[in-house]
């Protein structure tokens, strides 16, 4: 464990960087002339954010809906499409190559089918941010429940432990820490299945921000947006990282 | 766990009271077969345990000496022959068998203390019954102060004591254990022999050991059957006729120790 002093000069480290990249960016795109619709220097990045505060934000909330939605769906269906495969034969010889294959469709590829079937509107970029997340979500926890140490099944058996009991006691804690690491991967992908929706067809959110930008060749709020999709993914990232740390066990062998 | 019926049994020698003696063989395997596909596990097994007899088996690796454990705790099925517990077909894990096995049980997620009881909760043993019962065998077991530890906190030989802390919360009158001290150093395994002897002097459970320490199943048993392989099958059964109750220093000092250890050395050379 790193003590104080080693994590300071650590951060410390990280600021440097990130400070010397900004004074870089601010300073070579004025040195080197480059056109501010190419690269707008980070300052006015930051004046435009500042200036379109409000619409930034409301975007942002939208944004975040979507997303949070379509991850939520996405770890409820997942989880039980996970369970219905591991403790059903059938669905293990037939939705489970069905997922498998449409693992590897790319998602993209589904955005403008989800504007024709669910419209311009919210929940064509819940199913898309839903698309995205689901997939890593249903093969880790199926990953969980196939990787039940065998001995403590046993063990379970010699106790006579009936099926639920042994899901809650056994399976399910077992299964939590792949669950986990599903959804490390599929928290930044719902975004960018919203972000992808967004930009493909949409009325609002910051995908939506960014096309109006890019239309109006306001780089700048283009910048901008990509700046705080980037920091909301951060949080949320650290959200899941967050909930992980309550599941220590993993990697853990007695 | 020491219950009264069992308590006035003498510390030596094999005498039941009349009652027990209608159930008196606990365990039993008559002509027993076992195949893995083609393979061939186990060929006509034949023994039987009496009541509150300790029994080891020995055994080369790979002999077959879990699957007979598994068979017998209703675990897996068998092709031919039959397996009986007080008489009764095994088909199914029974709760008055207690079983620990090779590997540690524990659960990475829970507590010592929750580890011990699980086995109480999963047969939902009453909470202030489950409660006495798991402070008595964490004390006996020296492991009170690690009740709120998690497994992987603790030493091996802490671990194995608290895998036999999980069976033994439910006071179980069969104790099947398969090799529940092969991952130990050589002292560990000493010690926690010593307190498996105190804990069966006290409560008189049948036992059924699976081991390949000689000194371990001479030290502790009553009997001790000695399994050769391809098939597995019971080449030799000795009575171990060392006088009750044994402890580490007298009972391992004694010439007839030696002897049968020396002996059983010599079966085991030829039966592997
Ligand atoms: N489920 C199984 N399927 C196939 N073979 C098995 C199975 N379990 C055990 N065996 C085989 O049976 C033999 C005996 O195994 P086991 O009872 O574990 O031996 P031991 O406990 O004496 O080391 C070994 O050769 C092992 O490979
Ligand atoms: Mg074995």
């Amino acid at each position: 464990m790193p003590g104080v002093s080693s994590r300071l000069a650590a951060y410390s480290q990280v600021v440097l960087f990130f400070g010397a990249f900004l004074l870089f960016w601010e300073y070579g795109v004025r040195y080197f002339e480059v056109k501010s619709y190419i690269l707008p220097p980070i300052s006015a990045i930051a004046v435009a954010v500042w200036e379109a505060r409000s619409e930034i934000f409301e975007n942002s909330m939208y944004t975040l809906a979507e997303v949070l939605i379509g991850f939520g769906a996405a770890v409820v269906v997942g989880v039980m499409l996970g369970m219905v495969v591991y403790v059903s034969p059938f669905a293990q010889r037939t939705i489970y190559p069905l997922v498998t294959a449409l693992q590897t469709t790319p998602k993209s590829a589904l955005a403008p089918l989800m504007i024709v079937w669910f419209g311009y509107g919210f929940i064509s970029k819940v199913a898309m941010a839903f698309l995205f997340a689901f997939f890593p979500i249903v093969v880790a926890t199926l990953g969980g429940f196939a990787g039940t140490a065998k001995n403590l099944e046993e063990h379970f058996r010699a106790l006579n432990a009936g099926p639920w009991r042994t899901f809650t006691t056994l399976r399910l804690p077992s299964a939590l820490p792949s669950f986990i690491d599903g959804c490390r991967v599929a928290m930044p992908l719902a975004m960018i299945g919203a972000i992808i929706g967004e930009l493909v067809g949409s009325e609002r959110g910051l995908g939506n921000l960014i096309m109006l930008g890019t239309a109006s060749t306001r780089t700048d709020l283009v910048f901008g947006c990509i700046i705080v999709i980037t920091l909301i993914s951060l949080a949320l990232y650290a959200l899941i990282e967050f909930a992980a740390k309550s599941v220590w066990w993993r990697g853990i062998q007695v | 766990m020491v219950s009264t019926a069992t308590a006035e049994a003498p510390q030596s020698g094999r005498a039941l009271n009349p009652a027990a003696e209608a159930a008196a063989n606990h365990i039993e395997a008559r002509g027993l077969n076992k195949t893995f596909g083609s393979f061939k596990a186990l060929e006509d097994i034949d023994f039987t345990i009496k009541n509150q007899e300790f029994v080891s088996v020995l055994g080369p690796s790979g002999c077959g000496k879990s699957t007979l454990l598994r068979i017998v705790a209703g675990l897996i099925p068998y092709e031919s022959g039959s397996a009986t517990i007080k008489g009764e077909a095994v088909r199914a894990p029974r709760p008055d068998v207690g079983v620990v096995f090779q590997t540690n049980n524990m659960l990475p997620w829970l507590t010592v203390r929750r580890n011990v009881e699980l086995g109480a909760r999963i047969r939902n043993m009453p909470a202030d019954a489950r409660d006495a019962a798991v402070d008595k065998i964490l004390d006996v077991l020296s492991l009170t102060k690690f009740a709120d530890a998690h497994p992987h906190q603790l030493s091996g030989g802490m671990r194995q004591r608290a895998s036999i802390g999980q069976a033994l919360v439910l006071d179980p009158q069969i104790l099947l254990m398969d090799e529940p001290f092969g991952a130990l150093d050589a002292l560990t395994r000493d010690k926690l022999n010593v307190e498996l002897l105190r804990i069966w002097q006290e409560s008189r459970k049948t036992v059924m050991l699976i081991t390949h320490s000689i000194a371990e199943a001479v030290f502790l048993s009553d009997r001790v059957l000695v399994m050769a392989d391809r098939p597995g099958k019971i080449v030799e059964e000795v009575t171990i006729d060392l006088p009750r109750p044994r402890n580490a220093a007298t009972t391992r000092a004694m010439p007839k120790f030696g002897e049968y250890v020396a002996y059983l050395g010599k079966v085991m050379g030829v039966a592997s």
